[in-house]
């Protein structure tokens, strides 16, 4: 079947993208707009996530109540969540309602109300979701993991802390939605049931007078790396760690990705094989590839009861590393199997689909087909695995645990170590490395 | 779309929703055993079994089984509720057949005194895993007050104590009592190529044994209790209230799901205009459960510990106020719509169809396609959907609280 993948961009700089998919009802969209917490000014971590939140409540002519109202009428599915780099506003639904899907999607991203009285319930909502954090050590461990990985403004806290949430206010924050939101590389990602022309006509009507300012490029500053370890009293030991890996668009990219499978791609993987198949250790373990523009990590994370923990820890370190020595022909013929599959797979649902459009295109400006990817998969070869391995080596760790007592990682602490006790420790948490974010994994 | 059936003399069935169109297809054995099955002292017994079935067969080591499904670029995994007990994996169509081999062997396997202990310790792991999840704590919490003595009431995992207290032999004596072909539906979805599936199926399964393989499915007393446990380590108040609802049987079932979407969909429902719009909850859901003879509204509510009584006394009035009136025609369409649009989208990959059609034959020996599903959903009317809430006491509820709070 020849994929067929439309592409068109308005005059102010806003992407349309589309993959009409066969034998499905349903279309999804998917809205990117680069206004994600690195977007947060220093002392206001947490805009993002109030402004998303402030921002479904009422748009265009109707109150939060009106346009839930008129979404659900549609049996439309949406969400809105904030990344790093981006603000995601999605919905699914049947084709047929795509078009007035869309039109209140324009209401939501162009004309939000933005009302005083609304402001208060949302930075309320956002400084709760952050409490909630600290009470998921699995999720607290792997969010202070992509802060110390990734350069700030990068990695950092799409809650901000209480602090920072506590100095936002209504009107600042609102010009600076306005100036955040801009058509300058704003992706709209459709896929499934729709008809092309009529999908471009109404987004020309809808966005093309949409008007903004391009915004100063990030600033970076370094990344803590190294180990940061906070004692509390869990029924497990939570370990993250996460390493450099190639961006999409490197060209070691397909061969870090079929390492990454080697490693971790499925319960025949060597970490799953020698932690807890062979010796039992723990019920959790596994690494997953995730990537910003232009830098990326493979994000490892175990949890074990702490008798066992420090043998999981090792365990894992001499895994990742051993990697390094490259894989064998079988590992890696299995691996392309498994990633060719899981591409057709994952991408049978429309809003998969539409999620890696957007991603495609924010990484490389182009949107790659199916049979380009399981091209490129096949081409790798037992030696571009290592080579990869030796650019983007199991070094310069940033390691995160929590857990009753510090693990003794003096096998890879090339940085500092910092323990802490998380009681005592300030709220920060950083965007999640989830990879089940709507703009996903590249794959 | 097209549905096929077969039965292999042993009992074992075979049921599945052919879509020549789709790019992968989804199988699995869907066994009729759950923690609800399990005899005193062997909690947790039917979750550690399923880990079990993947250390491998009388042909197949434990890393044998995981290589082929890696092999084959399986998407599959397993897991045990209070009822139920599946193992699916979803395959590119040219490994269909790789797929059953695989599948079918493993529904007979060697439960290994060795793999049984080096799997403990991961099992007590998962545990513990739990214990650090407060979601999961409130869950089980709650239905543990909810159904009381009766086994719905027991975690699925089991307990450190009883896991650790298990003998391999009590599996395999339990092993043999449940997984009975009489007791298992082997389903599938997608690009199946079904007279090959039963081929396979013949083959590898046509040697099983038949046993007794009953279930006690009499609708348990529940409800009514409260309870508070207190954990000062956490920042957050975890809410949890239980109330009855119809079974998995019931042609009520439609209404019920209506019910609890109206009442507590994630977006636009009361208990989100009522708790999470001004921000007293950041969460607040109700989920209609539909079991085996009996069913459950399982309401969640998260709320800074200062607030969690005034947010648990809005969920109690949103209930007394549904009770009164029941949803107006607005909210019930939009209901309608919501559920419909998921079960649209849940269908538009093999997976989605292979728990739908795999669930629909264990609970009800039916197959329902999904056009006939949705007319059965837009015809039930506000009137209906008022008559079950009322007939289960929508606002009788069980209230378990997880969290800093001594008192609620």
């Amino acid at each position: 079947m020849k994929e067929e993948i439309f592409v068109a961009e308005l005059p102010n700089g806003m992407v349309l993208l589309g993959e009409p998919m066969a034998n499905v009802a349903s279309a999804s969209l998917l809205l990117a707009v680069p206004a994600g917490a690195a977007y947060d000014p220093p002392a206001a971590g947490g805009a993002a996530s109030v402004a998303c939140e402030w921002s479904v409540r009422g748009a265009g002519l109707r109150s939060t109540r009106q346009l839930n109202e008129a979404l659900d009428a549609l049996g439309c599915h949406h969400d809105q969540h904030v990344q790093s780099e981006h603000v995601l506003y999605s919905a699914a639904q049947l084709g047929r309602h795509l078009p007035e899907a869309l039109s209140l999607q324009a209401d939501i991203l162009l004309r939000p109300r933005l009302d005083g009285a609304a402001f208060g319930p949302s930075r309320e909502l956002v400084r709760q979701d952050l409490a909630s954090l600290a009470d998921e050590p699995a999720q607290l461990c792997m969010t202070r993991l992509a802060e110390r990985f990734y350069p700030a403004p990068f990695g950092r806290c799409i809650y901000g802390s209480d602090e920072s949430l506590a100095s936002l206010a209504a009107a600042p924050l609102r010009d600076a939605w306005r100036r955040v939101c801009r058509p300058e590389g704003t992706i709209l990602a459709v896929a499934g049931a729709f008809d092309w022309p009529a999908v471009c006509e109404q987004a020309e009507r809808l966005f093309g007078g949409w008007t903004g300012r391009p915004l100063a490029e990030h600033v970076l500053s370094p990344a803590p790396r190294g180990v940061l370890q906070l004692t509390k009293d869990t029924a497990q030991t939570h370990i993250g760690l996460a390493h450099a890996a190639p961006p999409i668009g490197h060209r070691c990219y397909y061969a870090s990705r079929l390492a990454e499978t080697v490693l971790s791609g499925g319960a025949g993987s060597r970490l799953h094989t020698e932690v807890r198949e062979k010796r039992g250790l723990a019920y959790h373990v596994a690494s997953h590839y995730h990537g910003l523009k232009g830098m990326a990590g493979m994000f490892t994370y175990a949890a074990a009861t702490p008798p066992l923990a420090e043998q999981t820890f090792e365990l894992v370190v001499a895994e990742i590393r051993r990697l390094g020595e490259g894989a064998s022909d079988e590992e890696l013929t299995r691996a392309r199997t498994q990633l060719k599959s899981a591409l057709i797979m994952q991408n049978e649902a429309t809003g998969a689909r539409a999620a890696a459009l957007a991603s495609d295109w924010f990484h490389l400006r182009r949107v790659r087909t199916f049979e380009e990817i399981a091209r490129a998969v096949e081409a790798v070869s037992a030696g571009d695995v290592v080579e990869c391995l030796r650019e983007f080596p199991a070094a310069d760790f940033a390691v995160v645990t929590i857990g009753p007592e510090a693990l003794d990682t003096s096998g890879i602490a090339d940085c500092g170590t910092r323990i802490a006790d998380l009681q005592t420790e300030d709220s920060r948490a950083a965007a999640s490395p989830n990879p089940q974010s709507a703009i996903p994994n590249p794959q | 779309m097209e549905f096929r059936h077969a039965q292999l003399d042993n009992g074992l069935t075979i049921v599945a929703e052919v879509n020549a169109q789709a790019a992968s297809m989804a199988a699995g054995f869907f066994v009729r055993t759950g923690s609800r099955d399990e005899s005193a002292g062997l909690g947790g017994v039917s979750h550690f079994l399923e880990h079990m079935v993947f250390k491998g067969t009388a042909r197949r080591s434990a890393l044998d089984v995981n290589r082929e499904f890696d092999e084959i670029g399986a998407d599959y995994n397993a897991f045990t509720s209070q009822e139920a007990t599946m193992f699916y994996g979803a395959v590119l169509p040219a490994f269909q057949g790789r797929l059953l081999e695989l599948l079918c062997d493993l529904m007979r396997p060697a439960l290994r005194a060795e793999d049984f202990a080096l799997e403990r310790t991961v099992i007590l792991d998962e545990i513990a895993r739990y214990a650090d999840t407060p979601s999961f704590r409130l869950y089980d919490a709650l239905l543990a007050e909810h159904f009381g003595p009766h086994p719905l009431g027991a975690c699925v995992m089991g307990t450190a104590e009883s896991v650790g207290a298990m003998g391999v032999a009590d599996m395999r004596a339990y092993f043999e009592r449940r997984y009975s072909p009489g007791n298992v539906t082997l389903a599938a979805a997608g690009n199946v190529d079904f007279a090959a599936l039963t081929v396979s199926a013949e083959r590898l399964c046509g040697g099983w044994t038949p046993r007794a393989d009953g279930r006690d499915s009499s609708a348990p007393p529940a409800g009514g209790g409260r309870r508070i446990v207190v954990d000062s380590d956490l920042l957050r108040q975890h809410v949890g209230l239980a109330g009855a609802a119809p079974s998995a049987q019931d042609a009520d079932r439609y209404a019920a799901m209506l019910a609890a979407t109206v009442l507590g969909d994630a977006t636009g429902s009361r208990l989100f205009y009522a708790l999470v719009d001004p921000a007293i909850a950041d969460e607040a859901s109700c989920a209609y459960d539909a079991m085996d003879g009996t069913g459950a509204f399982l309401t969640y509510v998260t709320a800074d510990p200062p607030r969690a009584a005034e947010a648990a006394g809005i969920v109690r009035e949103e209930m007394r106020r549904f009770l009164d009136a029941g949803p107006t025609q607005e909210e019930l369409r939009a209901a309608k719509n919501k559920i419909a649009s998921a079960s649209v989208l849940k269908s538009e990959v093999p997976m989605g169809r292979l728990t739908a059609v795999g669930f629909d034959w264990l609970y009800r020996h039916e197959y329902l396609p999904l056009e006939r599903q949705l007319a059965d959903l837009f015809a039930v009317s506000a009137e209906d959907v008022l008559a079950v809430a009322r007939k289960y006491d929508l606002a009788a509820t069980t209230m378990v609280a997880l969290g800093p709070a001594e008192r609620l």
